[in-house]
């Protein structure tokens, strides 16, 4: 590995002044390590200066309010999200999506706000927490500035972070009374961390319908992304197998999957459709024979 | 070269010391304090041969710098046994034959730890889960299973 300077800001502030500084060197900021690491071992990325963002203490914890929701501090491990009381009491779907990231080491290590800004869409967090509608908070000496999510992943690798800014922490609004999540995704073998497919939704009982539906795929496509016509389509209809079986073709006419040597578009977009009507099965409490 | 100054403790034993900033912890442990116990497998997070404790949860060590645990408690394999007497995963997996060629053993008991310290009664699905990070090559997977349910017994059992 090349040689790089180590540096360790203690706030936010100093982080951004770094930043700044050496902006026309290549500079990295590092949480967890885990995915940053292995792209300087293979040399696709060679930083002159990496910024450690773990003595910043402001960008830890876990918190809730029933008001505000929760709140994520950046340096958050999937495996305090797993294991963290208000997530399991509160978003369920985010503690279950969380304690299947990668393996048990990457959980011990890899964090919610590196994976966001690493912006890989083969991972499990931005699906999961673009259907729970989150935002993010990003600070910089020059001041703070929340983010929706959707607004924060711009493309392939690609987030919309200014080149002196910190992700600081992620905001996940309440879930509404009678809100109910599900994560659900395809691994190729069971060896593999990293998602072909996955699917997350969220929607709200209303009577035996269910309403304000957020549906997201991710993993399969180039970014995590919302399907607005499948969201559309599932308000009108009454839960039935036959109803998510029609979502799910309209989710994968919808989506425009990658090519990769993991999986071609059209194996994907077949898998998209498979997991997206068990998900909304799944949701509806139903089989995918139409039995409740 | 730069370097960075770390200060941390080892299976007990404190270390004060320059490292190189590109320096892995994976080759800090083997190459800087000769504790080869800890294996370079993959190098990619992938096989989990280079599983250590970090302050008691378990990571790998190939996925993070050395200048990552300055103020830091490390476990290694050799931190494990207690004087001459093993800890009671290593017996286990020697009593019911845990290992092929020995190369994931570490890694793999290393993992075990963890799982044991947060759940001392797993079922089988949960210590396959808890190893879904280490690869073991010789495919023993039904003996390293039975290996960590059979330490959990005697772990349980104060012996």
């Amino acid at each position: 590995m090349r040689d790089f300077h180590y540096l360790e800001p203690v706030s936010v502030e100093e982080a951004s002044r770094m930043l700044a500084e050496h902006e026309d060197d290549e500079v990295r900021l590092a949480a967890g390590g885990t995915a940053l690491i292995l792209t300087m071992r293979q040399r696709m990325l060679k930083p002159t200066h990496l910024i450690s963002l773990a003595k910043i203490d402001r960008l830890r914890g876990i918190g809730f309010d029933s008001q505000a929701g929760l709140r994520i501090g950046a340096l958050s491990r999937h495996a305090d999200i797993a294991k963290s009381e208000v997530v399991r009491q509160h978003y369920p779907v985010l503690a279950s999506m969380a304690e299947r990231v990668a393996n048990p080491q990457v959980r011990n290590q890899g964090t919610i706000g590196g994976n966001l800004c690493y912006g890989d869409p083969s991972t499990d967090p931005p699906a999961c927490l673009l259907a729970l509608d989150a935002s993010v908070v990003l600070g910089s000496s020059r001041g703070e500035r929340t983010l929706p999510l959707e607004e924060f992943i711009v493309d392939f690798f690609e987030t919309a972070i200014e080149p002196d800014e910190v992700l600081i922490e992620v905001r996940v609004p309440p879930m509404k009374a009678g809100a109910k999540g599900i994560y659900s995704r395809f691994l190729r073998t069971a060896a593999e961390h990293r998602p072909l497919v996955s699917v997350a939704v969220v929607a709200t009982r209303e009577g035996a319908d269910w309403r304000d539906v957020r549906l997201t795929v991710g993993a399969s496509t180039p970014m995590p992304m919302r399907l607005r016509r499948a969201e559309d389509f599932l308000q009108t209809q009454a839960p039935t197998a036959a109803a998510a079986a029609q979502a799910a073709d309209i989710v994968a006419q919808d989506i425009m999957p990658i090519s990769d040597s993991r999986g071609d578009a059209e194996f994907r977009r077949e898998m998209v459709r498979v997991v997206a009507r068990r998900s909304l099965c799944q949701l509806f409490e139903i089989s995918e024979e139409g039995s409740a | 070269m730069t370097t960075h100054r770390i200060e941390c403790v080892v299976s007990g034993e404190s270390h004060s010391l320059d490292v190189p900033t590109g320096r892995m912890l994976s080759d800090f442990l083997r190459d800087d304090l000769h504790l080869t116990g800890t294996k370079r497998g993959c190098e990619t997070g992938v096989c989990g041969a280079c599983s250590i404790l970090l302050d008691g949860e378990v990571v790998k060590s190939c996925l993070m710098l050395a200048a990552q645990v300055d103020g830091r408690n490390i476990t290694t394999i050799e931190g494990l046994a207690e004087g001459d007497s093993l800890h009671p995963l290593q017996e286990s997996f020697m009593k019911c034959g845990g290992l092929q060629c020995g190369y994931c053993t570490p890694g793999m008991i290393m993992a075990s730890c963890d799982l044991l310290k947060n759940n001392p009664n797993p079922t089988v699905e949960e210590v396959q889960r808890a190893l879904s990070g280490n690869l073991c090559r010789c495919t023993g997977y039904t003996q390293i299973v039975e290996s960590i349910l059979h330490a959990a017994e005697e772990m349980n059992h104060g012996n």
